[in-house]
């Protein structure tokens, strides 16, 4: 039997590795760093919204946002663990950054980073009430379906494999944002709401990334992505105008 | 982070010339920790010639055997698997670690599912765990096994597959494909590839009805099923893989040491290794190597920056750099030369680091 076979070619033809001693340097660093991005981005869009819990207008809403905020942390959790697998030191990695630390409202809109954390920069952005957060929601809870849908089919098989379980979880969310932002618009005026997703319009698009990511390629490579930024981003704005459509607002122009 | 437990060696016989199968007991207190799932893999360590050697094997027994076993093979030029199969006896106490890896997928006693197994050579390992378990757990449930082997005298576990296949009568099924021993069905002979499956598919295997598929094996052969399986129809979360113990990292090698002469004030040289390509810059020595990587438009890798995530991982080839805060490496990656880069500073005038090793 010849088992003589690279890595780099085993992963190139569409192989799976299934744990950290199987991973060459610059695959770990890829993964991890797409963990922390997830990990980052989980841990600081829950801690946003655990702050407007209260300022749902009714019981159901608190619920459903406080569920949004345990999932959230949970998802986290679950990918933190295999982080953890690789060595990073889980309890300190959960509290080494304030995650409700934000930008101020008006930033200009980038792709780039804070300095210590990974989170998407969407996620910089302050929400400032029930409605906003329910626009945010909304829009950045699809764009993180087919952000999900994406890396749920990558290489990696343990995260693969969680993300294939968190994007069911995710997907729920939207759904509660969904029905969230029916009952905004019986109370709240239309162009108030649009002003809101034109506010966030722009800055969850900016999650998908450079368009012209020199890294792509080499990525694709180790069978960690298989649409471009580009496509991804394309298949959201679709979808999210459709829904957009179904609540008489549009895409921020 | 886990940590390592003694286990007592029970019982130790050979199930092929070249392959040993350890019993283990978990002693002072280590018991809680091995409680295991089918499917999952122990990680020992031991030292050679002073440098530490870790090495994952797979468990063998089933979950509700009451045993602790794991099978090792000795590979050519493996330090750990040759003193396995030629030195450890009974009493001998070895150190693993609890547990790992998420090859399997629950059991329920009210299911009726098909399972297909795959496994070339060792790597019917967690297989047999895997089946052991499944059909012991399962009573209206059926395995198919599909081994790849040399020849006839390197199947491992050979005999406790029979012995099972009796047990379990009609519900377990082995399929063995001998690479150089001919066999009476032509289809038998040879290496499983994706065209060999998709044959077997047609007449032997009911790929149609089958829920669950675990490969383990050789990477050219775990490719080749695995397109097979999804051209049947089989979608990525039926499909279960675990890629086999040989491409485990090797031997590290020494760390290179410099006699570093005329010591300037606070610059360094560092060469700096990533992707294959080595850059030399000039960076003060109060900038940790990754900043400096950074600032010189490298895509060195990091997340937290912060010393406990670890994905920033480079090892030092020569030189010194002094660390300010380790919250992931362990120990023995320290002493191999593994640094955290966002939190390593240069002490020497040069220092060598490398990010691809």
């Amino acid at each position: 039997m010849t088992d003589d076979m690279s890595i780099e070619s085993y992963l190139a033809a569409g192989g799976v590795l299934t744990s950290p001693s199987n991973t060459p340097p610059r695959y770990r660093a890829e993964v991890m760093k797409i963990m922390a991005i997830f990990v980052d981005s989980e841990l600081a869009g829950a801690a946003g919204f655990a702050e407007l819990i209260n300022a749902g207008p009714g019981i159901r809403d608190r619920m459903a946002a406080a569920q949004i905020v345990f999932e959230k942390t949970a998802s986290a959790q679950r990918v933190l663990t295999l982080m953890g697998e690789f060595g990073a030191d889980t309890d300190r990695y959960a509290n080494h950054h304030p995650w409700t630390t934000r930008l101020p409202r008006d930033a200009d809109i980038t792709q780039g980073r804070g300095d210590h954390d990974m989170r998407l920069s969407v996620f910089n952005s302050p929400l400032i009430g029930w409605a906003d957060a329910g626009i945010m929601n909304l829009l950045m809870g699809h764009a993180a379906t087919v952000q999900l849908e994406e890396f749920s089919q990558i290489s990696y098989q343990p995260l693969a494999e969680a993300f294939r379980a968190i994007i069911l979880i995710e997907t729920r969310h939207t759904e509660l944002a969904d029905k969230g932002l029916a009952n905004l618009l019986e109370h709240k005026p239309d162009a108030a709401l649009q002003d809101l997703v034109n506010y966030w319009w722009p800055r969850v698009a900016a999650s998908f990334g450079d368009e012209a990511s020199q890294k792509f390629e080499g990525l694709k490579a180790m069978g960690l992505r298989k649409n471009s930024n580009a496509v991804l981003k394309a298949r959201w704005q679709t979808a999210a105008t459709a829904l957009l459509a179904k609540h008489q607002l549009k895409p921020a122009s | 982070m886990a940590r390592f437990h003694d286990l007592e060696v029970t019982d130790i016989h050979k199930t092929i010339r070249d392959a040993v199968v350890v019993t283990l007991k978990p002693i002072n207190g280590a018991a809680e920790h091995f409680e295991f799932t089918q499917g999952q893999y122990l990680t020992f360590r031991r030292d050679f010639d002073g440098e530490e050697l870790r090495r994952s094997y797979s468990i063998c027994s089933g979950r509700d055997e009451g045993l602790l076993q794991v099978g090792i093979k000795r590979v050519d030029g493996g330090a750990f698997s040759t003193w396995a199969n030629q030195d450890l006896k009974i009493g001998d106490t070895l150190q693993a670690m609890p547990p790992m890896g998420s090859f399997f997928t629950p059991v329920a006693a009210d299911a009726h599912k098909q399972y297909l197994g795959f496994a070339g050579g060792s790597g019917v390992t967690p297989v047999l765990s895997i089946l052991k378990t499944t059909l012991a757990a399962e009573p209206s449930s059926r395995f198919t096994l599909v081994y790849a082997n040399k020849g006839v005298n390197t199947i491992m576990f050979r005999e406790e597959l029979e012995d099972l296949k009796n047990l379990y009568m009609g519900r377990l099924n082995v399929i063995h494909i001998l690479e150089s021993d001919a066999q009476d069905i032509d289809l038998f002979t040879g290496l499983v590839t994706q065209e060999k499956c998709a044959l077997l598919f047609q007449h032997w295997i009911d790929i149609e009805n089958t829920d669950m598929a675990f490969i383990c094996g050789p990477e050219p052969m775990m490719l080749g099923i695995a397109s097979a399986l999804r051209t049947a129809g089989l979608n990525d979360s039926q499909i279960k893989f675990e890629l086999f113990a040989s491409v485990q990292p090797g031997r590290a090698r020494r760390k290179a040491t410099s006699s570093d002469a005329a010591r300037s004030a606070n610059l360094t040289r560092a060469a700096i290794t990533l992707d294959g390509a080595t850059r030399t810059i000039e960076m003060p020595k109060d900038q940790s190597i990754l900043d400096a990587a950074l600032g010189n438009a490298m895509d060195a890798p990091f997340a937290c920056k912060a010393g406990v995530c670890s994905t920033c991982r480079c090892k030092v080839i020569e030189g010194e750099v002094e660390m300010a805060a380790n919250h992931a490496l362990e120990d023995y990656e320290v002493e191999k030369g593994y640094v955290l880069s966002c939190q390593a500073y240069p002490l020497t005038d040069t220092v060598v680091v490398d990010y691809d090793q």
